[in-house]
Formats: structure tokens, C-alpha cells, sequence
């Protein structure tokens, strides 16, 4: 579904992602670990335009997506939840979820049924619906990102540390519906410096570290492992 | 939301208790306020809808104006059309001009920096006016339309009645506009920009159709203004220049994206202008009250939200 070939990202001189390569397959939930300035946010950047590679490969469905508008990417069916939500501070929560579906082609006359969607899962988005984004708490606002993500009926969600700035009570919850939300079979793929609670939705994982991956297992076997549990399990 | 709402209110009422407050006292002062507090919402908007939108603060803007006054006064002077007639091609002409400024420069300089914006920008206005003066000279023109000096005497006052357009038009385009904001998919997405360009490229927005239609609509607004003031306007190369300021004081004053407040602002500097006008001997300090008033509200509203 996403195959990203020999990729290498620079801000200016300074070379942020290092000769990155990974594949990620339709249905599949694929995490991306690492510390803090380890280069997760420049990948998603460069992935949905916002960042123009330096050199290598991102092909989604066989179409390459270097060099398209930012735009053009999401309507090809990437839907992004960006780790600064990025949500329209002076709109309601329900005038941000239906501009989520409504300049992508596939989602636009699903508007209702997508609103119904979305509100099964985070009911609490329902409840605020006729309130300002901008008023809204992180843990709402990550959500309406969410909700707004998935407005766009998307083949592929990118999460890009959804827990970041959420207290441990509301990440757990988080997570739980993230499982709701990999059920209907989308591919997920998803950044996290918060492994444990990462590694409960994924398949699959890649470690990052200063711009490069140090390690690709099964969750399983991501679990396991020494350096993981010493790193970043605290274990 | 509450708190917006209340503050809104709050502004609405004060707004309407200075208009009676004023009206009661100088009457005539209140008329001629409105009506020039008007010009300067319907001049003030365009400047807003572009600076709030597209992020560009246009020091060019009121050397548009200056271009579209001399291009109603040949189609009244070589063709016979009058002002309010030609607002109609005068709107398209210079939404193309807006296009085509915008594709050429301004695209250019979207992620250059504000410096840069600015002096592209002042540039932009520099050129105009020797264009102008080069093309036209810096002989004053006029156009002289039989309507547009009828006014009504109440009592021992008499009003110029022409100049009641320019509330009339500024409230229908900021009618308009906000009908085209909410209402239409390319004016949501332009509200949406405005919040946050990257969140609308997020959600599939084309940033850069909405940029560029949204500064040609501006620029169609300016045409439409220099039409309606083309009656009452000595057209020469600076006609329109001292509106810049004025209308970067009107948002200054509104906020960012409060298209409302464009009208509100727009009408109280009107107003206290015409009070000080009314006063005999102090007529030379109107700018002083404008941009007095405008700093007081700057602060205030500095004052009001401590946290942004
Ligand atoms: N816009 C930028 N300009 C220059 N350097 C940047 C920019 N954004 C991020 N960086 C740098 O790139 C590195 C990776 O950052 P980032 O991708 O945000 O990491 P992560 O998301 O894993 O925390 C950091 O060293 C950061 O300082
Ligand atoms: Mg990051």
C-alpha cells in the first residue's frame, strides 16, 4: 500500500532522515517508535508533501507521491492526524468533522453517515458538537483530529503521536478506540514515543533513532526484546 | 464560543448606546459620520478579506482604488457609462487584475516572510502611482453626475443624500461575503484557510485556488468601491492612497477575520471624525482622533485578552 524507498530529508543542511525505507501493506496497523527529535513528524511531512525529500521513493498504490501537493495526497486517501491537530480553532466541532469529508472525493456525499461513524466512537465529540474546536480540551481536541482524520474515509491513517500531552486515564481510552478504529480494516500507521501503550494496537513496528531505523519486528517480538524493554519499557 | 458571543454583545451595545448618545448631541455629525464611516467599511473590507485570508498585508490597496477610479472616469468620459453602471465591468475588471497580480507576485512571496511582503507590496504602489502619472498626468478629473449632489434640507440641516450609498453598499457586501463564507464549499474552505492553511491542506484544500480566488474577489470589492466614490471622488494619482492606512486601521481595530467589525470600526471612526469636523477650529484634527481611537481599542483589546 505505502512502499518508501532509500528516503533522505534535509532541513537545510542538516540531514533529519537517513536512507529510510519501509513497506506497509493494506489492513496492516504499523508503529514508528522513537525518542523525541528522532525524526517521526519530518517523515509524515514528508510523506504527505509538507516536506520535500532529498532524495528516494514514497509510492502509494503503485502512484508516487514526491513532488504532489499536500492536498492532492490526502484526496488520493490518506487521511492525517497531525501530532499539532491542526483543527479549526473558530469552528464548532461539527463544522471541522464535516470539512474532513468534505473535499475528498470519496467521502463528500458521506457526510451523514461518516458524522454517525464517528460519534459512535468518541460520543463525547456528539455531546460538544455546537462548541468552538478552540475551546475544547487537548484530550477533546486530539480526538475531534481523530474524528476528523477518519471524516475523510481514508485507505490509510497516519497518527502522528496521538498521545502526546494526554494525561495516562485518557491514553488508555485513546488506544481503546484506536482498536475500534483498526477493526474496520484500515491501515493504520502510527508514531509514538509512548511504546507500551503502541505496541498494544500494531502488527508490526520500527524503531527510529536520530533519523534512522535501528530495529523492525512483530509487536510481539518488539515486546520482547531487551533493548526495548531497557529503552523505552523502562523495564 | 460563551465568551465571544457575550464580548460581541457587549460591543453591539456600546456600539448602538454611541450612536444615540451622538445623535441626540450632534445630529448632523452622526449622518455624516455614517456615511463616511461607511466608505471607509466598504474601502476596509477587501484590505481584510486579504490580510485575514490570503495573509497579506497589501500597502498597494489603496492604489487599486486609485486604478479603478480612473478606469470608471474613461468609461464615463469615453463612453458615457455612468459610475454606477460601470461597477459591474469595473468588478470584473479589476478581478482580473487581482488574478493576474496574484499569479505573477504575490503567489511568489506567500511563504517569503512579512518584510518581504511588504516591500513587494509597497513596491506595487510605487509603480501605480507613476504609472498613473505618467499615463494620466497629475491633473485632477472629476465626473460630474446630476444624482449625485441632491441632498435634503431637515430643518435648519442639509444632508447630502448620494452619500448614504456607501453604508448601503458596505452593509450589502459584507452581506455578500458572509453569505459566501459560510454558505458556499469554495467560501468554507476560504474560512478554513484563514483559521489554518495547514489544517485545510490537511483536508484536501487546494490553499492555492482559494489564495488566489480569494484575492481576486477583494480585488473585484475595490472596484466596486471606486465606483460608488467616483461621483463624489477628485480623481489624481494619490486619490485612493490615504485609504490604505485607514483601512489597515479598520482591521487593526476589528481583529483578524472579524469581518463584522470592519463595519463597526468602520462607521465609529466615521462618526468621531465627524465630531471633531463639527467643532469649529479643530477641524484639522480628525487623523489625530482616528488614529487615537484606534490605538485606545488596540489596547484595550490587548487589555481584554492577556492570554493571546
Ligand atoms: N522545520 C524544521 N526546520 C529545521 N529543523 C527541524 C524542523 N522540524 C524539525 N526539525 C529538526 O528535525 C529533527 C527531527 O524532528 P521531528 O521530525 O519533529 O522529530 P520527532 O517527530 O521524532 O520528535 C529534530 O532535530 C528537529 O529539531
Ligand atoms: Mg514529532
Amino acid at each position: 500500500m505505502l512502499e518508501i524507498r532509500n528516503l533522505n530529508v534535509k532541513y537545510g543542511k542538516i540531514q533529519v532522515i537517513w536512507d529510510f525505507s519501509i513497506d506497509i501493506k493494506s489492513g496492516e496497523a504499523v508503529g514508528l517508535f522513537g525518542p523525541n527529535g528522532a525524526g517521526k513528524t519530518t517523515l509524515i511531512n514528508a510523506i504527505i508533501g509538507l516536506v520535500k525529500p532529498e532524495s528516494g521513493k514514497i509510492i502509494f498504490e503503485n502512484k508516487s507521491l514526491v513532488g504532489l501537493e499536500t492536498h492532492k495526497i490526502i484526496r488520493a486517501g490518506i487521511a492525517v492526524v497531525p501530532q499539532e491537530r491542526e483543527l479549526f480553532p473558530f469552528m464548532t466541532v461539527e463544522e471541522n468533522l464535516r470539512l474532513g469529508s468534505a473535499y475528498i472525493p470519496v467521502a463528500k456525499n458521506r457526510v451523514e453517515e461518516n458524522l454517525e461513524f464517528v460519534f459512535t466512537i468518541f460520543p463525547i465529540l456528539k455531546e460538544r458538537r455546537k462548541q468552538k474546536a478552540g475551546t475544547l480540551s487537548g484530550g477533546q481536541q486530539r480526538m475531534l483530529a481523530i474524528g476528523r482524520g477518519l471524516m475523510a474515509n481514508p485507505k490509510f491513517l497516519i497518527l502522528d503521536e496521538p498521545s502526546l500531552g494526554l494525561q495516562p486515564s485518557l491514553v488508555i481510552e485513546l488506544f481503546q478506540k484506536l482498536k475500534e478504529i483498526k477493526k474496520t480494516g484500515m491501515s493504520i500507521f502510527l508514531t509514538e514515543q509512548n511504546v507500551k501503550q503502541g505496541l498494544k494496537i500494531i502488527d508490526r513496528g520500527y524503531v527510529i533513532e536520530n533519523g534512522r531505523i535501528v530495529m523492525d519486528d512483530s509487536s510481539i517480538n518488539l515486546a520482547k526484546s531487551e533493548y526495548i524493554q531497557k529503552s523505552y519499557l523502562g523495564v | 464560543m460563551e465568551k465571544t458571543n457575550k464580548s460581541l454583545k457587549k460591543t453591539l451595545i456600546a456600539f448602538i448606546i454611541f450612536l444615540i448618545v451622538v445623535g441626540i448631541w450632534k445630529p448632523l455629525a452622526l449622518v455624516y459620520g455614517i456615511q463616511r464611516g461607511g466608505l471607509y467599511s466598504l474601502i476596509g473590507l477587501p484590505l481584510a478579506l486579504i490580510l485575514g485570508i490570503v495573509g497579506i498585508l497589501n500597502l498597494a490597496h489603496g492604489d487599486f482604488l486609485t486604478l479603478g477610479l480612473y478606469i470608471g472616469y474613461i468609461f464615463f468620459n469615453s463612453w458615457s457609462i455612468d459610475p454606477l453602471i460601470s461597477m459591474a465591468p469595473l468588478f470584473f475588471i479589476l478581478f482580473g487584475l487581482g488574478m493576474v497580480i496574484y499569479s505573477i507576485l504575490i503567489r511568489r512571496v506567500l511563504k517569503a516572510g512579512h518584510l518581504n511582503q511588504l516591500l513587494l507590496t509597497f513596491g506595487i504602489s510605487m509603480i501605480i502611482i507613476e504609472l498613473i502619472k505618467i499615463i494620466w498626468t497629475t491633473r485632477p478629473r472629476s465626473v460630474y453626475t446630476s444624482y449625485a449632489s441632491s441632498s435634503v434640507t431637515l430643518g435648519n440641516m442639509s444632508i447630502g443624500m448620494y452619500e448614504f450609498i456607501y453604508p448601503a453598499m458596505a452593509i450589502a457586501v459584507l452581506v455578500i461575503l458572509q453569505l459566501f463564507l459560510k454558505k458556499t464549499r469554495l467560501g468554507q474552505a476560504a474560512s478554513a484557510v484563514g483559521q489554518n492553511p495547514k489544517g485545510a491542506e490537511i483536508v484536501g484544500i487546494n490553499t492555492n485556488v482559494v489564495y488566489l480566488v480569494v484575492f481576486s474577489i477583494a480585488f473585484g470589492i475595490i472596484g466596486v468601491a471606486a465606483s460608488v466614490m467616483l461621483p463624489r471622488t477628485p480623481v489624481f494619482p494619490l486619490s485612493g492612497n490615504p485609504y490604505t492606512l485607514k483601512s489597515f486601521a479598520l482591521v487593526a481595530m476589528a481583529g483578524l477575520g472579524n469581518l463584522n467589525g470592519i463595519l463597526i470600526g468602520g462607521i465609529t471612526l466615521g462618526v468621531a471624525e465627524a465630531i471633531v469636523q463639527s467643532i469649529p477650529g479643530y477641524e484639522g484634527w480628525s487623523d489625530v482622533v482616528f488614529f487615537g481611537i484606534l490605538i485606545a481599542v488596540i489596547l484595550l483589546n490587548a487589555y481584554r485578552r492577556p492570554e493571546s
